[in-house]
Formats: C-alpha cells, sequence, structure tokens
C-alpha cells in the first residue's frame, strides 16, 4: 500500500486535441491521486512529423498543469508508448484517436487498438475526436486524382458490364452514380464533372456494343448524362457544406485552444512588457508573424517587447481615427495594413489601450481566415492591458490615500510639535533683546533654554526626516558585520555627551557572534529605545541585554515604568502614537523609526509587559550566514 | 572679509547666512583670524590669496560640489580641512575624510564642539613639527618610539595588530580615521573592504584599554565613519 502510486501517461502530439486529452490525463491524475506524465513519442516512421514547436507548446502547458514530460524516439507510435508504459508501470495510458473518414478503415487501424492488441497492463483511455460529419478534402497531385478517377470509372464500367439482365438500365445507373458521388467527394468538383462527362460517354460506348444494342436511343442517353452531372452537382454541394461544417468545427477548437493558451500567459502577465512578450509569442506561433504593441507617447508610439524602427508608421494623431472602429470603410474586424504591416485597435471596454502591429513573416500576409482570430487575440490583450492599467490605478490612488493620511498627520503634529519649542526660543531671543537690565542668571535660563529648545527641534526634524527616507526607501541600509559592543558602546557614548551620565546596567556575553548591522541606524535605534525609558522611568536603571538564539541575536532594553497598556503594545510602533499621559516630550515617532530600521535589518521588535513591572523591548535580529573570518595576528 | 587679528587664519567656506552670522563671532571671540566666503570660488580664490592656517567647508554649496573644492585645495594645500555636513550623511562624511579633509562637523553643532574640533585640527600641524613620540591622556600612555604601552602606569602587551591599530589612531592624533584609512595603515591595501577586522580588533583594544569597553571614553566610535581617539575627554 505504501508503494508509490503508479503514473498516469498521455500521449501528445501536435494536433489541437492535445488540450483535451491534458485536460483529461490532469483530471484522471487529480481522481486518482497518482503522478502523471505527458509524453511525445518521436516517431521514425510517423506519417506526417509533428510540429515541434507546437508539441512544446502542449509539454509546457502539461508541466504547468503538475505533469513530469518525457519525449522518447520509438520506431512507431505504438511501440513507444508500449515501451514507456511497461517501464513507468503506468496504470492508464490517455491518448486520442482521430475518426477516419471511412469506419472500415478505422477498424483495428489506429494507434489504440494496436495498443489493446498488445495487451498492456494499464488502463486505456482513449478520447475519439468530435464527429465529424466529412473529412478534409486532401489536395492529392492532380494526376493521381486523375487516375484515381478513371480507375473508379473503370471499375463502374466493369460492374455494369457484368450486370446480368441484359439492357437492365436500372442496374447500371445506380452504379455510375455511386462512382461519380465517389469521385466528387474524394477528389472535388472539376474531376466530379469529368467523371459525369465521362461516364455518359461510357454509357454511350456500352450502348453502343451489342450487349445493350436493343436499348432506346438518344434520348435517354441525354437523361443519364444530365442525372449523372446533376447528382454529381449535388453531392458536391452537400459534400463542400458538410466540409465547411467540419472544417469550422475544427477550427474552432484551434480557436479555443490557442485563445485558452494565450489568456493563459495574459493572466500571468503582471507589466505591459510580459503582456507584449506573451501577445507576441503566441502571434507569432500561430500566424507566422512578429507582434508588437505600440502605445501612443506624446508624438511617437512606445513599442513592445523589442524598440520598433518603422518609419512608414504614421503617428499616433493619424493612426488612431483611421482604426477607430466607426471611422472606416469595409469590414470594421479586418485590420488595416499600412506598409506590409497590418494594425488592430486593442480595444478595452471604454477607450483603446493601444494598438497591435503584426508583420507576417512571409510574403503572402496573414493566413487566410485567421482574422477573425486575430481580432478575439487583440480583444484579450487589450482586456489585459486594461486590467493592468486599473490594478496601477489602485494601487496609485491607495498610495495618494495613505500619503495623504501621512501628510494631515505629519501636518498636524508638526503644527503642534514644532510651533512649541519655535515659540519658546522666539520669546526667549525677544526678551534677551529688551532694552533694560536682565540679571545674569535669567539671562543665562534664558540662553540655556534656547539651546535646550533648539536641540529638540533638531532631533525632532532629525526623525520626521529619518522615518520619511526609511519608509520611501530613500535610506539604504549599509549592513557590516560588527560585534554588538561597538554599537551599544556608540550609542552610550551618543547620549551620556548629550544628555550627561545615564545609568544603564549592560549585560553583553563576551562571545556574542557578530551580526550584520547598519551601525549608524542601530545606533539610533538603541538611543530611541534608552531615551525612551529614561523619560518613562526617571530615575532607574535602564536595562540593556543580549544573548544568541537559534539563527539570530536578540537585545532588550527593558525598564521598570508604569508599564505600557496592553491596547497600545502593538499600536504604538505606529508613526504619530503617543501613550496616554505621556506628558511632555517626543511626537510618537521614535518607535515607528526602530521599527523602520529593524524591519529593514530584517529583523522583529516588540514590547512585552515584564514581570515586577515595567516594559521590555525584545530586538531579534537574523544572522544570515557564518561571520566572516579573522586574520592571522602576532603575538 | 576679515576680523579678529593675531591668532590663526581660519577660512569658512559657508552658503548659509546664518551659519556665517554664528561661526564668525564664535572663531573671532576665540582670537581667530576669520575670512568669510559664500561660494566655493570665491572660498578657492580666498585659499590662494590668504593661505589660511585651517578652511571650514560645507559640502553643500551653490556654485559647486564641496568635494571638488576639497579636491582642489588638497592639490596644493596640507592645511587642515574641517568638513561642515548635514547628519545621516556619513557616505559623504567618509568621502571627504578619504579625500583629505582632517575632520568633520555634523549640522547642528554647538559652539564648544566647533571650537574643540578646530583646536585638535590645528595641533595636529604643530604636533607634527614638534615630533613628539609620547602620547599620554586618560590613565593611557604611548611611547612611539619603544612601542610600548601602558594604562594607569602598568604596562600592557598588545599583538602586532593591535599595536598597529592603536599607532594608527595615536599618529591622528584625536582626528577622526576613516576605516579605510585604518585598514590601509594596519593591515595594508589587503585589507581593503573588510571593516569587521577592524571592528574585531577594536573590541579588543578596548577590552585591554578601556574601564568599560561598553561605553569606551577614549576609543570613541563614529557610526559608519570611522574611529577617533579622545585622549583629551578620558581625563575629565
Amino acid at each position: 500500500m505504501d508503494a508509490p502510486a503508479r503514473p498516469i501517461l498521455v500521449a501528445l502530439g501536435s494536433e489541437v486535441r492535445a488540450l483535451r486529452l491534458i485536460q483529461a490525463a490532469s483530471r484522471l491524475a487529480r481522481e486518482r491521486n497518482a503522478p502523471w506524465l505527458a509524453v511525445h513519442v518521436e516517431a521514425a516512421s510517423g506519417a506526417i512529423p509533428d510540429d515541434l514547436e507546437q508539441v512544446q507548446v502542449w509539454l509546457q502547458e502539461a508541466q504547468r498543469l503538475g505533469a513530469g514530460v518525457r519525449t522518447v524516439p520509438a520506431p512507431t507510435l505504438a511501440q513507444g508508448l508500449a515501451d514507456l508504459t511497461r517501464a513507468t508501470h503506468a496504470q492508464a495510458l490517455v491518448l486520442g484517436r482521430s475518426r477516419d473518414r471511412w469506419p472500415w478503415a478505422r477498424l483495428g487501424h489506429s494507434t489504440a487498438d494496436e495498443l489493446q492488441r498488445r495487451g498492456l497492463d494499464a488502463d486505456l483511455v482513449v478520447l475519439d475526436d468530435p464527429p465529424e460529419v466529412a473529412g478534409a478534402e486532401r489536395p492529392g497531385t492532380p494526376f493521381g486524382a486523375t487516375l484515381g478517377t478513371l480507375l473508379v470509372l473503370a471499375a463502374c464500367t466493369g460492374l455494369a458490364w457484368l450486370v446480368p439482365r441484359e439492357g437492365n438500365l436500372s442496374l447500371v445507373l445506380p452504379v455510375y452514380l455511386l462512382g461519380v458521388a465517389f469521385i466528387a467527394h474524394r477528389w472535388g468538383q472539376g474531376l466530379g464533372v469529368l467523371a459525369s462527362t465521362l461516364s455518359a460517354l461510357l454509357y454511350d460506348f456500352l450502348l453502343e456494343t451489342p450487349r445493350f444494342r436493343h436499348a432506346e436511343e438518344l434520348w435517354p442517353n441525354l437523361l443519364f448524362f444530365l442525372a449523372m452531372l446533376l447528382s454529381a452537382q449535388l453531392v458536391m454541394g452537400l459534400l463542400r457544406r458538410l466540409r465547411l461544417q467540419a472544417r469550422d468545427v475544427q477550427r474552432r477548437e484551434f480557436h479555443t485552444a490557442s485563445l485558452y493558451l494565450l489568456g493563459r500567459a495574459l493572466a500571468r502577465s503582471r507589466t505591459p512588457e510580459e503582456v507584449a512578450a506573451a501577445a507576441g509569442e503566441h502571434i507569432g506561433r500561430i500566424f507566422k508573424a512578429k507582434a508588437w504593441l505600440l502605445f501612443p507617447l506624446e508624438d511617437t508610439w512606445h513599442a513592445l517587447p523589442t524598440p520598433l524602427e518603422d518609419p512608414s508608421l504614421p503617428p499616433p494623431s493619424e493612426l488612431a481615427p483611421s482604426l477607430d472602429l466607426g471611422g472606416r470603410q469595409g469590414d470594421p474586424l479586418e485590420p488595416l495594413p499600412l506598409g506590409g504591416a497590418f494594425y488592430l485597435s486593442l480595444t478595452g471596454t471604454d477607450r483603446s489601450e493601444g494598438v497591435l502591429r503584426i508583420l507576417p513573416r512571409e510574403a503572402k500576409g496573414l493566413p487566410p481566415r485567421t482574422w477573425e482570430l486575430l481580432q478575439a487575440f487583440a480583444a484579450q490583450i487589450a482586456l489585459a492591458l486594461e486590467r493592468l492599467r486599473w490594478l496601477e490605478e489602485a494601487r496609485r490612488a491607495q498610495v495618494e490615500r495613505e500619503t495623504e493620511r501621512m501628510r494631515s498627520t505629519l501636518l498636524g503634529a508638526i503644527g503642534h510639535d514644532l510651533r512649541t519649542p519655535l515659540a519658546a526660543i522666539h520669546g526667549a531671543a525677544g526678551t534677551l533683546l529688551l532694552p533694560g537690565d536682565l540679571d545674569d542668571s535669567a539671562r543665562r535660563d534664558l540662553l540655556a533654554m534656547i539651546q535646550d529648545e533648539s536641540e529638540r527641534l533638531a532631533h525632532l526634524l532629525g526623525n520626521i526626516l529619518d522615518l520619511t527616507r526609511l519608509e520611501s526607501g530613500v535610506l539604504r541600509v549599509q549592513k557590516e558585520w560588527q560585534p554588538l559592543e561597538e554599537v551599544v558602546g556608540a550609542a552610550l557614548g551618543h547620549l551620556e555627551r548629550r544628555e550627561g551620565p545615564v545609568s544603564v546596567r549592560v549585560d553583553l556575553p563576551s562571545d556574542l557572534p557578530l551580526v550584520p548591522l547598519d551601525a549608524a541606524l542601530m545606533e539610533q535605534v538603541l538611543i530611541n529605545l534608552l531615551t525612551n525609558a529614561r523619560r518613562h522611568a526617571p530615575g532607574q536603571a535602564t536595562e540593556l541585554r543580549a544573548w544568541g538564539e537559534p539563527g539570530g541575536l536578540a537585545l532588550e532594553v527593558a525598564d521598570r515604568g508604569p508599564g505600557v497598556p496592553e491596547a497600545f503594545r502593538e499600536r504604538m510602533f505606529d508613526p504619530f502614537v503617543r501613550l496616554p499621559g505621556a506628558g511632555e516630550g517626543g511626537v510618537g515617532l521614535g518607535l515607528a523609526i526602530c521599527r523602520a530600521i529593524i524591519q529593514a535589518h530584517g529583523g522583529t521588535i516588540t514590547a512585552e509587559a515584564r514581570p515586577g513591572g515595567g516594559t521590555a523591548f525584545r530586538l531579534r535580529l537574523p544572522l544570515p550566514g557564518e561571520p566572516p573570518a579573522l586574520p592571522e595576528d602576532a603575538p | 572679509m576679515t576680523s579678529g587679528a593675531g591668532g590663526p587664519r581660519i577660512l569658512v567656506v559657508e552658503d548659509e547666512p546664518a551659519l556665517r552670522r554664528f561661526l564668525v563671532p564664535t572663531l573671532a571671540g576665540q582670537g581667530y583670524q576669520v575670512l568669510t566666503a559664500a561660494t566655493a570660488a570665491e572660498g578657492l580664490a580666498l585659499a590662494r590669496s590668504h593661505n589660511p592656517d585651517l578652511v571650514l567647508l560645507d559640502l553643500g554649496l551653490p556654485d559647486q560640489d564641496g568635494m571638488e573644492v576639497l579636491r582642489q585645495l588638497r592639490l596644493w594645500s596640507a592645511r587642515p580641512i574641517v568638513i561642515l555636513s548635514a547628519r545621516n550623511q556619513e557616505r559623504d562624511k567618509v568621502r571627504a575624510l578619504d579625500g583629505g579633509a582632517d575632520d568633520y562637523l555634523a549640522k547642528p553643532f554647538g559652539a564648544a564642539e566647533l571650537l574643540a574640533r578646530l583646536r585638535v585640527a590645528l595641533r595636529r600641524t604643530i604636533q607634527t613639527e614638534a615630533g613628539e613620540t609620547v602620547v599620554a591622556g586618560g590613565g593611557l600612555r604611548v611611547d612611539l618610539a619603544r612601542r610600548e604601552v601602558s594604562l594607569e602606569g602598568r604596562p600592557v602587551h598588545l599583538t602586532t595588530l593591535e599595536y598597529r591599530l592603536l599607532e594608527a589612531l595615536v599618529r591622528r592624533n584625536g582626528r577622526v580615521a576613516t576605516h579605510a584609512q585604518l585598514l590601509a595603515d594596519v593591515w595594508g591595501p589587503g585589507g581593503a573592504g573588510n571593516t569587521h577586522y577592524l571592528r574585531i580588533y577594536m573590541a579588543m583594544l578596548r577590552r585591554k584599554l578601556e574601564a568599560d569597553p561598553t561605553r569606551p571614553r577614549t576609543f570613541i566610535t563614529e557610526p559608519n565613519v570611522g574611529y577617533r581617539l579622545d585622549l583629551d575627554a578620558s581625563e575629565g
């Protein structure tokens, strides 16, 4: 029971039916919970060589749906499939069977039947082509067709000759009718007409022979000839209609398959470049043509996927109106031919998304009867472009809303927090400039206040700048392997120079590994956290500890302050969020900057309540790979 | 354009009138002779005509990149140049220091910081001329001639590389040394890019020569720029 499930094989050629086979096999594999394998057999004795490019497309599609892919050479298709089925212990083999024109030609001759005869230990799942009412016209060589026509007529004459009862025209007539119908069906109208004329002449000849001598003369002959001609025409007309229908069915299947593949590729495209690449690839394969997407860019065209140098291409202002469906003579579905290339408007739901330019690789232009498909392609491409445009618009709107929100918060904060120190500085300076004596200690007080407040302003501006740069991605993190000790030392030194002695208990194990850090940014994080701790727990020692963790390093800055309410522990890392009752100082940017910096380092920052009161900010930094080695040193 | 008399001559190349307004009286008040220029062209012309003892150069000038002014000054002058730069622009600071600047001051800076840096920068020339080989401060004593190091009177054993790093810092005499400069001094051309060597040896030096390596007083880190040896501050 534990043995892996036996795989399901699906045999793919280049025919359009491969898509149905792939889907059937994928469904079967899902139902049976088995792996599946798409197989292409390169048969040495294949009647018609497969279109390898097309085979690759089908194999890729199968692979995308989760199949393994295998191409095997073999003397015959059946042989190759049988060998592979045995080799892989496949539980089932999915393959297609084309309907031959004549039921008897089908019996026992298909690969499926041959495989059945070989007695494989696998289920054979045979998918027949949809019933065709008539086969495709075989464009045989004119010589072969004429020879065939003559042979058929000779056979008919032979049969007529053998008619047992002498002079029985009623038996001769259907034989010739059958012959003419067959010829018309097989080799087309021209030979059908020829055959009916010939058979009338032959009939005449037969009448001349002694065997039919006493049959009536001229006028029944004429009647016979007419009947022959008419029936040939009738059969022809009938057959042509059926053949057209059959070709339609085939073409529709082909169109559906190619549209399906294009749609898939377009749905995966995330940029106009990718859309253009997908369109170019699929159009190139099906229409044997090169394709460009053109987008109007002021006076010129912006071409994708490759730049386009075509002096005969009119500027957008001229080309656009003639592509407009209403403004052109003739069938609006037809592409506009212009200097060897064809142009189609890529019209989405409400506006043109661009222009599709097709340059056939062969001089005779686009294959016939493909404009309809091309139009469908254009519609798909237009929808894909439209989808991208809408996504982009939605994204931009989102960014704008976000920016707007930030801006209004920022303005509000700046309005208050910048004005307060400014007002103090302005007021103090004004007082100092007043005529009259100010005693020395009052002067010093005012001057000290100017210094303090301007420092606060500088700090605030620096924070706003930092956050903006961090969030907009302008500021690049410059990571270098270094000991944490150095960053801690720099942060403490900075704080002490700014605010005098600070009371921080540092506990860094001496065997901490090196960490990749941006020293200036990490110093900023530590300064912000230590300043916070001092502000919320004044006069008490802050604790700074670090320890190694699997795959990283943890660092904790812990205070014995009043703690942070549960509801704020996440939100306080957002910009401009201040704890209720936090009092003076800070605008709620410090922690937001910390988070932005830590995230830029690929780490996390959290706040936790400490047992015994206070808050612990915990940073986790990842250690990607091994720290670099040290050089040799002499003692 | 000139004020103050007698002391060392300082050229201030700064386009912001507000900063000039602050710098000129502050420097003149300390006895320096002050020359001011608002553009790069004016600054270069004044430097040629007056040969100042020190140039205070702003990197963001209206007519020319401050880096270019620095390059042109360095073509003919070995006098100290101190850069004024905005904060958070470590890359610019490093470029300026590697391009021959002696030190930098990040805006906003206070008068005390400014004057301290100027003193250090001016001292360089004076001391180089004196050829002094023993440096001491904050309990640390380094004898460059005998290659001896002692802390609080006790000799300290340093490895070869540790000593070379210490020597490289001492020779800069309080001015900041960039990572690239220290790597080149200690490891030679092969050390380029291996900043982590430097950090590890700095940590070792601190463990041997600092009272508390997490609060360095002597071996000061300038994040993302380099290090400086501060022997004056540790005395206090």
